[in-house]
């Protein structure tokens, strides 16, 4: 389990504050919330790459505060996927494994595994640049489900998909989850992604996490208003 | 990326018009020097008179040995420094690009009184460490003096490469367990290759074709330059021009070279 306690993360006039927030094995969890209210501070937190002023990082009780990312197994996926450019597909997804010194062997077995699972085993001998948008998001999971993370963390990474596009990548995480069981903190300030997805979800506003709801209980709350009213009046407007 | 210039728009026209001038700017010198050339000094040069050639051979020696390791030793010390002005913010930042960029602003004479009151025999460093480098009229004299007009193309241009890569590749490979050196080693560098490049054919142009600060700190060995310059006040311009043409065909030859690996290196 991991687990965040107390957690308070400066940038500049922005303070981002978390009381206490967990992310059971296996589970994916949903941070939403608009633009603007620390959901990537929280995910680059959590990968090490920004450090908290206040609070700790637990992952099984063990604490990775001032763990470097390196040494965390805390896999990030960033919303533009940052595949390497200058590999291919397979190099791209090898590259985890060849930094923690696994054999070339083992190297060609995960990632052959990975691409037969994630349907990209036509993909890797190209380059990320001859990819589309829905292929670099299924390569940019493979590469880090490679290194076997703790955790995955997921920034926006549907948002820069067409709309069908992305309810395509929304059904292959989805199905990806349940076939590998991985545990996940996804970020976004789509409603549809975080009801569909998250079997929690964490309602942020303002630097602060503010509820931690199931989909359900979160449709139901005030927090799911906003949202519901900015849809009302195109539905509205489709029915007179 | 660049595409295929279309005939007969008229912005096109007055563009590619005030670009040939620029273009015949620099050709027209060139052709001038080539025209100019007295094949029989040439033979002369090149063969005929043994002391002049053996000056010649010297010094072109001297000049392409010198300038190679200058640019060796700018990319070493070169692409430390512009990668962290490139990622870090920290204070008196914009100093060190100042300073980066001061042996753009002197004259190269100065450059050299500078170089000579620093690491002369009788300069700072050898008064407060007691340790006098040789580098007055010394082969690491002229290495010297080439690497210091060179900072700033070198270090400027392998900067600007660095920051047009985003951080956010070597954030991932940290997190897929990479250390802060190899996710450089692995991911920044080789995708800031032709911006390396570049600063590194530009420092090298620089060093080739440097004579101010050369002439203070280490007139010996000669460099094609000096040599140039000696041969125009003692033999005249026919000598000169003699030196002087080969030294242009061989420089344009390799730049070309090089521009050719830059683009095959973009390409890949």
């Amino acid at each position: 389990m991991i687990a965040i306690e107390d957690l308070e993360v400066r940038l500049g006039d922005f303070r981002l504050l978390i009381g206490r927030l967990e992310v059971r094995d296996g589970e994916y969890l949903m941070v939403l919330g608009p633009s603007g209210v620390g959901k990537t501070v929280l995910l680059h937190t959590l990968a090490g790459l920004m450090k908290p002023c206040r609070g700790r990082i637990l992952v099984d009780g063990e604490d990775v505060t001032n763990t470097p990312p390196e040494k965390r197994g805390f896999a990030l996926i960033p919303q533009n996927y940052a595949l390497f450019p200058n590999m291919s597909v397979y190099d791209n997804i090898a590259y985890g494994l060849r930094a923690r010194g696994v054999s070339e062997d083992d190297v060609r077995r995960t990632v052959t595994e990975l691409a037969d699972i994630l349907e990209i085993k036509h993909l890797l001998g190209r380059k990320p640049n001859q990819l589309s948008g829905g292929e670099q998001q299924r390569v940019a999971v493979a590469r880090a489900l490679a290194i076997k993370p703790r955790i995955l963390l997921l920034d926006e990474p549907l948002a820069n998909l067409d709309p069908r596009l992305r309810s395509k990548a929304r059904e292959f995480l989805k199905g990806l989850h349940q076939e590998l069981g991985f545990t996940a903190l996804h970020v976004t300030h789509n409603i549809a992604d975080a009801v569909y997805l998250g079997e929690r979800i964490a309602y942020m506003e303002e630097g602060r996490l503010v509820a931690v709801l199931r989909p359900e209980e979160f449709l139901a709350s005030k927090y799911a208003k906003p949202y519901i009213d900015d849809l009302m009046p195109v539905f509205r407007s489709f029915h007179g | 990326m660049s595409s295929p210039l279309v005939k007969g728009e008229p912005f096109l026209v007055t563009l590619s018009a005030l670009a040939t001038l620029l273009i015949c700017f620099i050709v027209v010198p060139i052709a001038a020097l080539f025209l100019m050339v007295d094949p029989s000094t040439m033979a002369e040069v090149f063969g005929g008179n043994p002391m002049l050639a053996s000056q010649a051979r010297s010094a072109f020696i001297v000049t392409f040995k010198a300038s190679l390791l200058s640019t060796t030793m700018l990319l070493v010390l070169g692409i430390p420094l512009a990668y962290i002005l490139a990622r870090y913010d920290f204070p008196g930042k914009s100093v060190v690009e100042s300073l980066v960029d001061v042996p753009l602003m002197i004259p190269h004479i100065v450059a050299g009184v500078m170089i000579l009151m620093a690491f002369g025999r009788r300069g700072l460093v050898a008064s407060l460490t007691g340790i006098a480098p040789e580098i007055e009229d010394t082969f690491w004299g002229v290495v010297i003096a080439m690497a210091f007009v060179s900072i700033p193309l070198a270090v400027d241009t392998v900067k600007v490469a660095f920051q047009s890569i985003d951080p956010m590749l070597e954030y991932v490979a940290r997190t897929l367990g990479a250390s802060r050196f190899r996710a450089f080693v692995t991911v920044t560098l080789p995708l800031a290759l032709k911006g390396v490049i570049a600063g590194a054919i530009l420092a090298w142009a620089r060093g080739l074709s440097e004579v101010g600060a050369i002439l203070v700190v280490a007139y010996y060995p000669k460099t094609v330059n000096v040599l140039i310059l000696e041969w125009l006040n003692v033999y005249g311009l026919r000598y000169a021009i003699a030196l002087a043409v080969p030294f242009v065909l061989l420089t344009l030859a390799l730049f070309t070279a090089l521009r050719i690996l830059q683009g095959m290196v973009s390409k890949r």
